[in-house]
């Protein structure tokens, strides 16, 4: 049990006070270091799910644990702790748009206090991690989609998380940048041994058979062996 | 140019709710030094049969504050020269007491009419004098001008209100994808909403300082210049230290409550 980062039992998630049911029942486990595909087709609820990972949508009825924690009972102060131990990847990338490169990838050591030296030479290790080095200075709206989102995985990586969770990380790029990104994912869950969990509508061919795969139907969340 | 833009939007409704606020200082300092005027130049005639003391008279209403006795002796040396002293003597007995009452505070007309009242229902007392209709006047004119404008400051502070309300609208707007990207990866409120914070606090700071330079100008240069014979012979009142600290705090109350709302109306919400 000590390496499962999510559990989920008898999980049901709904909007409008419990009236809109997305996901029913569901149990799953996933365990650390795995990297894992929700897939399903749109408006199934793939978002929903994540979502509750984060606790931006806490359960209807029975319980999420998540790095221990359950997010159906948890406090704002204890959710706020266990964000910080995860990396958030967004299909609009959700990067700061008044702030550089750098900045937006320092959030998460920003917010966990690291003294401004530590945060400028953190940066310029993420920042080589990804290939942006040189676009430190520039701003996210002078990049395009494939960086901006490759500088949110920078961001994701910044303080070494237990949880990747990416919404469509590739859903607004390319083929060539989408390889890019799905590298970046693979190597953080192989060399870092983080938990990646991808919500996608489709799977990239390459990895269709080699990582565990979840699908959303009818409300109920299935693996797909 | 955007930033100044976006403090200016800021400072000067602010600016206007600080002016209205020491508007209401200054005219409340005004109206009680003309109300003490008005009390201290106002007196009314008390009759009575017997001798009265202070404590008498206040035990009969509490607003009296001080009598002085007009001497019988002082009635009569005009109209008694060339009288017999025995007769003199007998009006001296036969003449009631007269004693002018000054009041302990500013009283309204009703007020005033209830003291006479009071008075009257002394058996001890015969006439009371309260010379009504100038104070009435004085009275209604000074409640008129009261009322306007505190009608008029409210109704600048309410305006300027909604402009401070508006620019919050553009703020919540501006940082509030910001804060809650900060938010999703954990950010405690204070780390999210510490620029605002700064911003807003610098912002209180100028607004209270163009008001206080204003009112120091006011009080210093203009208010002895002006000929006027109300600003001449009270510049003193226009602005005292004491406001400095009203106006500041009155302005970091806003700014917190203003940001507060920013922030809380910009967290994630449940889709």
């Amino acid at each position: 049990m000590a390496n499962v980062v999510i559990q989920a039992s008898d999980l049901t998630l709904a909007y409008n006070n419990g009236k809109n049911e997305i996901i029913k029942n569901a149990n799953f486990s996933i365990k650390k270091g795995e990297f894992v595909f929700i897939t399903g087709p749109s408006g199934s609820g793939k978002s929903t799910l994540l979502k509750s990972f984060y606790g931006h949508i806490k359960p209807t009825h029975g319980s999420l644990m998540v790095g221990g924690l359950d997010l159906a009972k948890i406090s704002n102060s204890k959710l706020q702790e266990l964000r910080t131990h995860m990396g958030i990847v967004f299909q609009d990338y959700k990067l700061v748009n008044e702030w550089t490169v750098a900045k937006n990838v320092v959030l998460p050591l920003m917010i966990a206090g690291y003294s401004i030296d530590m945060q400028h030479t953190q940066a310029q290790r993420l920042l080589r991690h990804v290939k942006l080095s040189e676009y430190a200075n520039m701003y996210p709206y002078e990049l395009s989609g494939g960086e901006q989102q490759r500088v949110g995985i920078a961001r994701a990586l910044a303080k070494n998380p237990m949880l990747i969770l990416a919404d469509e990380p590739t859903g607004n790029l390319d083929e060539y940048s989408s390889n890019v990104i799905w590298d970046l994912m693979e190597n953080a869950c192989q060399q870092l041994e983080t938990t990646v969990v991808v919500v996608t509508h489709r799977i990239p061919t390459v990895f269709s058979l080699q990582y565990r795969h979840f699908i959303i139907e009818n409300k109920g969340v299935y693996e797909v062996h | 140019m955007k930033f100044i833009k976006d403090h200016i939007m800021f400072i000067l409704p602010l600016v206007a709710i600080l002016l209205g606020i020491e508007f209401f200082l200054v005219f409340d300092r005004m109206t009680a030094s003309y109300e003490q005027r008005l009390r201290d130049g106002y007196s009314m005639l008390v009759v009575s049969k017997e001798p009265m003391t202070l404590q008498e008279l206040q035990s009969i209403n509490s607003n009296i504050g001080k009598s002085t006795k007009i001497e019988k002796n002082e009635i009569l040396k005009e109209v008694s020269l060339g009288q017999n002293p025995q007769d003199t003597q007998e009006i001296l007995n036969a003449l009631p007491n007269f004693y002018i009452i000054k009041l302990a505070k500013y009283l309204d007309t009703s007020a005033l009419d209830n003291l006479e009242k009071d008075l009257m229902a002394s058996k001890k007392i015969k006439r009371v004098e309260t010379f009504g209709n100038s104070y009435s006047s004085n009275y209604k004119l000074f409640s008129f001008i009261k009322f306007i404008l505190k009608v008029f400051i409210i109704f600048m502070s309410v305006v300027s209100l909604f402009l401070v309300i508006k620019q919050m609208e553009v703020w919540g707007y501006v940082h509030r994808e910001r804060m809650q990207v900060m938010e999703i990866f954990g950010a405690p409120i204070m780390l999210r909403s510490g620029i605002l914070f700064k911003v807003a606090i610098v912002d209180a700071l100028i607004s209270t300082s163009i008001i206080v330079l204003f009112f120091l100008y006011l009080k210093y240069q203009l208010a002895g210049i002006s000929e006027v014979d109300a600003l001449m012979n009270n510049s003193e009142l226009l602005f005292q230290p004491s406001d400095a600290f009203i106006l500041l705090a009155c302005a970091i109350v806003i700014v917190i409550i203003s940001v507060y709302i920013v922030v809380f109306s910009s967290r994630e919400k449940e889709a």
